[in-house]
């Protein structure tokens, strides 16, 4: 007898209900499904992704923002890339979008319960990293010290402000730094590798979780095998291009591996068994 | 063991009905058979007058069952835009229940292996109602083409599971293997077609089987490549050269039995109308692993090549205990620039067999 599958491939409506700019070039979109009974009962973990359908564009694999432990409403940060991330900027709230998720393998919160967690970011690289840290606040007695190392362009590239100033009043050790300055700036320049100068982390109890472009992603790994953060303790979320986001179109190949459902979290002890471009000299 | 076959039950088909009982099938059924065009091609093809074709078993049909389970392209759902929103649509891919008759080994293990990447992760629907109405009535090689390399990659020529029905050409007759219950039922529902089988029929379908295992011309050392591209002692250089006479054109993949890559598109019916489809894809185009803003991950095609054959020779080797490559060649005969899988497993090789 023939079974009913379900339509995987179908994407649910959700509306625009607010929108953030965070800066130029990255907004955040804060979306609920259409569908009142799923938005009340939809679910998913910090590091995992959705499928986002916008009108003539296809779809795109977005991480989310937000933290499970705020349900009602999903966080999507989005910097402007391509086609579809741009008409993502044109929407106004009350806009509907298509989506479906949440997909992918999130970060291993309980192995990080009681550690003190590095967050080191680089741009858009925070919204993934952005959900973890504000699951850590809503359960604050779980974790161990916050430190968020985060870098910019210039000040005026500095996204999620007002998430900084808000980790900044609960007591996250936020410390950002631009490659250049303009006139007011008074606080760091350089990489982000050159806050992490002044770092003591009590190694035996840290995690590091990296998210950035690539060429920041290797300098920071340098540093932190210098500093002396075992393999096991450097978490990675991964971006690659993706089709069907649930394991089967194979567009988003890593070596053996698929982003979709092997991670995009990633420990930087999985990683270096992969032949992938994040990983060459 | 070939001889000692775990197809439970066998029957005898005398040629000569061959004809009446797929009549009597394609009654119930959609009937897809290989079929020799006007041009003198063989494929496999939707019969819908059966005294109007000749179905040709003796040779390898040039396209293989895919395209009947994940159409080169189909529709995955439409979408409105509309004042009240922007909304999708399901479609349900429906086709009749449909008997593919005259299914080599290769191609068998092929549906096997979709039945997998289909199956694995998440249950895909399309191909899965598409799969489900399906009976498939294979035959084993008793002649395999030149290109031929089955007996490498565990899939051929003969075959002891997969179909419902498994026929063994014994000159004037065909030995009947029943597979699975669906197998009995037809059997059974149309047993005035059939005869007992004797020692005397399995004794000729053992010897058709050696026959058929000593006539390869061709041997490829799949096991051998398997083993270097697990121990990770494939040079560079092979990658390097092999992508180099990639010509980027897909047909390795649109041809390949076990190749299910897809990509998904929008396509804009009007400014407010739209359908959403899925087409066939391969690892070895240029764009395939291009992300947004034009960054790709992927080192170009000597990446992509080495993705290729790192998938079906040792990803699926480790994921199901066998290859994804079939054997069934025709990689090779598509492929100008002599990039296709039997050129790696010999470049591979050289210097160390």
């Amino acid at each position: 007898m023939p079974q009913t599958i379900t339509d995987i491939y179908l994407p649910r409506q959700a509306k625009v209900e607010q929108i953030e700019v965070e800066n130029s070039q990255i907004s955040t979109f804060v979306l609920a499904f259409c569908d009142h009974a799923y938005n009340d009962a939809f679910r998913y973990q910090p590091g995992q992704f959705m499928m986002v359908s916008m009108p003539h564009c296809g779809e795109a694999p977005i991480s989310i923002s937000s933290t499970p432990t705020r349900p009602g409403a999903i966080h999507l940060s989005v910097r402007r890339a391509g086609k579809l991330t741009a008409a993502m900027h044109g929407l106004r709230v009350g806009d509907t979008i298509g989506l479906r998720g949440p997909y992918g393998r999130p970060f291993p919160m309980e192995q990080l319960q009681k550690k003190d967690l590095l967050f080191v970011a680089g741009g858009i690289g925070l919204a993934p990293l952005r959900g973890v840290l504000d699951t850590c606040l809503d359960q604050r007695d779980q974790f161990g010290t916050l430190t968020v190392l985060y870098g910019s362009r210039t000040p005026s590239d500095i996204a999620f402000q007002t998430d900084l100033d808000m980790w900044r009043e609960k007591g996250v050790d936020c410390r950002l730094t631009v490659d250049a300055a303009e006139p007011g700036w008074d606080a760091q320049v350089g990489l982000v590798t050159s806050l992490m100068d002044g770092l003591h982390p009590k190694l035996e109890r840290s995690t590091a979780l990296i998210c950035g472009p690539p060429l920041m992603f290797r300098a920071v790994l340098g540093r932190l095998t210098a500093m002396g953060f075992r393999d096991e303790q450097v978490l990675t979320t991964m971006e690659r291009h993706m089709k069907c986001g649930v394991g089967i179109c194979r567009h988003c190949h890593m070596d053996g591996k698929l982003a979709c459902v092997d991670g995009p979290v990633f420990s930087l002890a999985e990683l270096r068994k992969l032949k992938i471009m994040e990983m060459e000299d | 063991m070939p001889h000692a076959s775990s197809m439970a039950d066998s029957h005898l088909l005398k040629k000569d009905h061959l004809k009446g009982f797929l009549r009597k099938l394609a009654k119930e059924y959609r009937l897809v058979a290989p079929v020799r065009n006007r041009h003198g091609d063989v494929l496999f093809t939707v019969i819908d007058d059966l005294d109007a074709v000749e179905i040709e078993l003796s040779e390898p049909p040039q396209n293989s069952l895919k395209q009947f389970f994940l159409p080169q392209q189909e529709q995955l759902s439409t979408y409105t835009i509309t004042p009240e929103g922007y909304d999708f649509q399901p479609t349900k891919a429906t086709i009749p229940p449909t008997v593919y008759f005259g299914v080599h080994p290769c191609d068998l293990s092929a549906v096997l292996y979709m039945d997998v990447v289909f199956s694995r992760q998440q249950r895909d629907p399309f191909y899965l109602r598409r799969r489900q109405g399906s009976v498939l009535i294979g035959i084993n090689c008793n002649n395999p083409s030149p290109k031929c390399f089955c007996n490498a990659t565990g899939s051929g020529p003969f075959i002891e599971m997969g179909s419902d029905l498994q026929l063994t050409d014994l000159g004037d007759r065909f030995l009947v293997e029943t597979g699975r219950t669906s197998g009995h039922t037809l059997t059974e529902r149309w047993q005035g077609f059939f005869s007992p089988s004797t020692d005397k029929d399995r004794a000729a379908r053992y010897q058709a089987f050696l026959e058929a295992r000593g006539r390869f011309s061709r041997q490829v050392h799949v096991e051998q490549a398997i083993r270097r591209l697990e121990a990770d002692t494939v040079p560079d250089e092979v990658f390097a050269k092999l992508s180099l006479r990639c010509q980027d054109c897909g047909g390795c993949a649109y041809l390949c039995p076990t190749c299910t890559c897809f990509t998904i598109s929008d396509q804009p019916l009007d400014a407010v109308n739209g359908q959403r489809l899925r087409s066939w894809d391969a690892c070895t185009f240029a764009g395939f692993t291009v992300m947004a803003g034009g960054h790709n991950p992927v080192q170009a095609k000597t990446g992509a090549i080495r993705q290729r054959f790192t998938h079906k020779l040792r990803d699926d080797v480790r994921l199901t205990g066998r290859p994804s490559c079939v054997g069934c060649g025709r990689c090779v005969g598509i492929c100008f620039g002599g990039t296709d899988i039997v050129r790696f497993v010999e470049r591979t090789c050289q210097g160390s067999l």
